[in-house]
C-alpha cells in the first residue's frame, strides 16, 4: 500500500511537472538547464530579492541562481581576485558604475554589445533610461554591464520641520543652504542638513555629488584631473560651512550608516541620498520619522545645469568563464531587466529602476510616490560626475582625504585641493 | 649504583645493527645515508617533512613572494605593465606624509596600548592573585571582551562614541568631555579613543599571562620577605616584579606584536581619520592591496612591518632569555 501511494505520488508529481515545464522542455527550450550561476552581490536592497527571484529563474529556465551576497570591498576583492586568478568563481557579477573603466581596460567582464544588438527587441531598450544604459556598465562605447538597478540622488527632507518654518522644499541648492541655516537648533538637538564626513569613500563621493551640484568636475575636458578649480575650491568652501553651520557634530565622522541613522533618528531635515533607500524612512520599524519625510529632487545651484546625479549597479559577466555559461549568464541579465521583473523587484523592495514603465507603473507609484522624482532625475540625470577611469579608486582615496583634513584637520580648501590635484596627476 | 637502564650508545649500538628502512627508493640514489647518525637524520628529517612543507608553503614562499614583488611596480588591474622598480617603493612609504604618519601613529598606538594594558594588566593580576572562589569567577568573566572579534568590537564602540546619538558620545560631548566632534571625530582625540578601545579588549589577555606568572612564585620568598618585615609594597617592588620579569616580557611581545598590526578597530571606527589622525601601517597596507590592488606598494609595507615585528620579538626574546637566567640564578 504504502509503495503504491508513493508510485501514484510520483507518478502525479512526474504528470505536474510535465504540464508545468514539460513542453518547454521537450521543445528543447531550456538549453542551459542544470547549469548553475554564481553571482557575486552587492549587500544592497537588491540582493535580498535576487536571493528571493533565482527560483522563479530556476523555473523558467532550469538554471540555478546561487547568489553570494558581500560587503562593498569584499565584493570588489573577491571578483577582482576572481577575475585575475582566472579562477572562475563567479558568473555573473554586480558592478558599480565606477567599476565599469578597471572592468573594461583590464577585460575582465564580457562585451555585452553584440548580444545587446541581437536581442533588443527583447529587451526593450527604447523603455531603459538612456542615462541609466550609459552610466551604470558603459565605458568608451563598450556595453561592459548591463544595468539592472539604477539609483537616482534625492532630497530627503522633513515636511513637518518645514511647515512648522513656514518654508517650501527648496527648489535650488542655495535654498536648501539657506534653509538648513533656519532650520538648524543646535539646543534642541535638530540639524537642517546632513551629509558623509568620514576619511576615505564616504565623505569623497557625498562631496564629488554637492560638487557637481554646485557646477564642479572632478576631470576637465581632457580627461585629466582638474581637482583644484575655482569652482571645486568655491564647492569645498561651500561644504565646510554646511558642515560647521547645519550638520550634526559628530558628522565629520559619519559614513552612510551614520549619515542614514541620524535622519531616520530625527535629528536632521534635509539629507541627500541614493534612492534606494527612500522607502525605508517611512517604515515605524526602521524610523522614528515616518509619515514625516518628503523625497524630492536634489536640488542643483542656481547657475548650474539642472541635472541629477545617477549611480546604482549593472551586472557584468566573467570574461574567464566557457561560452555556455556566459550565454547562459546573458539569459539571466535579460530576465532581471525585464519590464516584469523589474517590477517584481521594485514591489519586493529592490529599490533600483532602469525603466520608464516602473516609474510609470500605477500599482509601484500609489506604494512608492517617490517614483516620479525618480523618473524626471533620470530623465535629466547626470552619470558622469564621478569618473569611471581605472584611476578612479586612487582619486576617491586622495580626495577622501583632502576633503576629511578640511572638515575635520582645519585645512585650507585651496591648499587641500592643490595637494589632491599634485597625487592626482601622478596617476596620469 | 650503575644504572640497569641502557645508555644512548648500546641502543645506537642495537640500531646499528639493524639499519632503518631508507626513507623511499627514489631519493637513495640522491643520498644514501650511511651509518647510525645520518641515518638517524633521515628518520627525523622525514617525519618533519610535512611541517616543512607546509611551512615552507603557507610561510616562508608568501614571504618570499612579498620580498620579490615589493621590488616592482606591479598593479593586479594591469598585470601585463609590471616593470622593475628597485626600491620605489619603499622610497615612496618615506616620501608620502601618509605613510610617514602612519609609521608614527603605528609607534604611538602600540607604545600607549601596551603600556596601557601593562599597567591595568598588572593591577587585575595583583588582585585576582589570591586564591578564592570570587576571583576565580572574576578572572572567567574578564575573559569576555577577549571572546569578541575585534571587529565587532570596533563597530560597538563606534556605535557608543557616536557624538550624536551614541550612549557614551552624546554625553561625552554635551558634557565637555570630548570635543565637539565626539572622541573619534576629532583629530586630537581619536587615536587616544582607539587606544582606549584596544585597551578594553585586551588588557584581559595581559592580566592573565600576569596572573599565571604570579600564580608560578615561590611562596616561600614572598612569606620570607614578609617576616622580615617588608611592606606590601616592598615585596612586590623587590620580590616578585624581579621574579616576573620572564612573564612580562611573555606578555609585552605577545601584546606588541599583536598591537603594531592593528587593523580591525581603525577600520571598524575611523578608516585612518578623522585627517590622518588614526592611520596606521596596516589600513594603508589593505588599501594598497585590496583597494588599488597596487601589489608592490602594499608588499612593501607589509615587508616593513615584518621586519620591524621581527626586530621586536628578537629584542623582547633576548630579554625574556636574560631575565629566565637572572631568576635562574636567583
Amino acid at each position: 500500500m504504502r509503495n503504491w501511494t508513493r508510485r501514484r505520488f510520483g507518478a502525479t508529481a512526474l504528470a505536474a511537472a510535465l504540464l508545468a515545464g514539460g513542453p518547454a522542455l521537450a521543445a528543447g527550450t531550456q538549453p542551459y538547464a542544470g547549469m548553475t550561476l554564481n553571482l557575486a552581490s552587492m549587500n544592497d536592497p537588491f540582493a535580498t530579492v535576487l536571493v528571493k527571484l533565482a527560483p522563479e529563474f530556476q523555473a523558467a529556465t532550469g538554471i540555478t541562481v546561487k547568489v553570494d551576497v558581500l560587503s562593498y570591498p569584499e565584493l570588489l576583492t573577491k571578483v577582482t581576485a576572481d577575475f585575475i586568478g582566472n579562477t572562475k568563481g563567479y558568473d555573473l557579477v554586480t558592478t558599480d558604475n565606477v567599476w565599469s573603466g578597471q572592468f573594461a581596460e583590464a577585460g575582465h567582464t564580457v562585451v555585452l554589445d553584440d548580444w545587446i544588438k541581437r536581442d533588443s527587441a527583447e529587451l526593450q531598450l527604447d523603455d531603459i533610461y538612456p542615462v541609466v544604459m550609459s552610466s551604470l556598465g558603459n565605458y568608451h562605447g563598450k556595453q561592459v554591464a548591463f544595468p539592472f538597478a539604477g539609483y537616482a540622488n534625492v532630497l530627503a527632507t522633513r515636511k513637518d520641520l518645514y511647515a512648522a518654518a513656514g518654508l517650501e522644499a527648496p527648489a535650488t541648492m542655495e535654498a536648501m543652504i539657506a534653509d538648513a541655516r533656519k532650520l538648524t537648533d543646535k539646543a534642541k538637538n535638530v540639524y537642517g542638513w546632513v551629509a558623509n564626513g568620514q576619511k576615505g569613500p564616504a565623505v569623497a563621493q557625498d562631496w564629488m555629488q554637492y560638487n557637481a551640484q554646485l557646477g564642479g568636475s572632478i576631470l576637465g575636458p581632457d580627461g585629466k584631473p582638474a581637482i583644484n578649480t575655482p569652482a571645486n575650491v568655491a564647492s569645498l568652501v561651500v561644504y565646510k560651512k554646511l558642515f560647521d553651520e547645519t550638520a550634526p557634530p559628530g558628522a565629520v565622522d559619519y559614513d552612510w550608516g551614520g549619515r542614514e541613522e541620524s535622519f531616520r533618528q530625527g535629528l536632521v531635515a534635509n539629507m541627500q541620498t541614493w534612492s534606494v533607500g527612500a522607502s525605508a524612512y517611512d517604515n515605524p520599524d526602521q524610523s522614528k520619522v515616518a509619515g514625516k519625510v518628503a523625497i524630492v529632487l536634489a536640488p542643483p545651484g542656481e547657475h548650474a545645469a539642472k541635472n541629477y546625479g545617477v549611480g546604482g549597479w549593472g551586472l557584468g559577466i566573467n570574461a574567464d568563464i566557457d561560452a555556455d555559461h556566459q550565454a547562459a549568464a546573458w539569459e539571466f541579465i535579460k530576465w532581471i531587466a525585464s519590464p516584469a521583473v523589474q517590477k517584481k523587484m521594485a514591489e519586493l523592495g529592490g529599490g533600483g529602476v532602469i525603466r520608464k514603465s516602473t516609474t510609470h507603473d500605477p500599482d509601484l507609484l500609489k506604494k512608492y510616490p517617490f517614483m516620479t522624482v525618480i523618473d524626471i532625475s533620470f530623465t535629466n540625470g547626470n552619470g558622469e560626475y564621478r569618473p569611471r577611469i581605472p584611476q578612479y579608486p586612487q582619486i576617491q582615496d586622495i580626495l577622501g582625504s583632502a576633503v576629511n583634513a578640511v572638515l575635520a584637520g582645519g585645512a585650507d580648501p585651496q591648499a587641500a585641493l592643490d595637494e589632491a590635484q599634485k597625487k592626482a596627476m601622478k596617476l596620469f | 649504583m650503575r644504572s640497569t637502564v641502557p645508555g644512548p650508545e648500546a641502543i645506537g649500538g642495537r640500531l646499528a645493527r639493524r639499519p632503518i628502512a631508507p626513507p623511499g627508493r627514489a631519493l637513495t640514489w640522491l643520498w644514501r645515508p650511511r651509518g647510525f647518525a645520518e641515518r638517524r637524520l633521515a628518520f627525523l628529517a622525514l617525519i618533519a617533512l610535512p611541517a616543512l612543507l607546509y611551512v615552507l608553503l603557507v610561510a616562508v614562499w608568501p614571504i618570499a613572494q612579498g620580498v620579490y614583488y615589493s621590488f616592482f611596480d606591479y598593479n593586479l588591474l594591469r598585470p601585463a605593465a609590471r616593470s622593475f622598480a628597485g626600491l620605489d617603493n619603499y622610497r615612496a612609504i618615506w616620501e608620502d606624509e601618509t605613510n610617514r604618519r602612519a609609521v608614527l601613529n603605528t609607534l604611538v598606538f602600540t607604545a600607549a596600548a601596551v603600556g596601557l594594558e601593562l599597567l591595568f594588566g598588572l593591577a587585575l593580576a595583583l588582585l585576582l592573585w589570591p586564591d578564592g572562589r570570587f576571583n576565580r569567577v572574576a578572572t572567567a568573566l574578564m575573559l569576555v571582551p577577549i571572546t569578541i572579534t575585534p571587529l565587532a568590537v570596533g563597530l560597538l564602540f563606534r556605535a557608543l562614541l557616536n557624538a550624536d546619538f551614541g550612549l557614551i558620545g552624546y554625553w561625552a560631548r554635551v558634557a565637555g568631555i570630548s570635543g565637539p566632534h565626539g572622541f573619534l571625530g576629532d583629530p586630537a582625540s581619536a587615536l587616544g579613543a582607539l587606544v582606549l578601545i584596544d585597551a578594553w579588549e585586551w588588557t584581559p589577555l595581559m592580566a592573565l599571562i600576569l596572573l599565571a606568572g604570579l600564580k608560578t612564585l615561590p611562596q616561600e620568598l614572598i612569606e620570607a620577605a614578609e617576616v622580615d618585615g617588608a611592606t606590601y609594597l616592598q615585596r612586590l617592588r623587590l620580590v616578585a616584579l624581579p621574579m616576573m620579569l620572564p612573564s612580562i616580557f611573555l606578555a609585552l611581545v605577545l601584546r606588541g606584536m599583536d598591537a603594531f598590526r592593528v587593523f580591525d578597530i581603525v577600520f571598524a571606527t575611523t578608516k585612518g581619520g578623522p585627517n590622518d589622525a588614526t592611520t596606521v601601517l596596516m589600513i594603508q597596507a589593505v588599501k594598497q592591496g585590496l583597494e588599488f590592488f597596487d601589489i608592490g606598494a602594499a608588499a612593501a609595507i607589509a615587508n616593513l612591518m615584518i621586519v620591524a615585528i621581527a626586530v621586536m620579538a628578537l629584542v623582547f626574546t633576548r630579554l625574556i632569555r636574560h631575565a629566565d637566567q637572572k631568576v635562574a640564578a636567583g
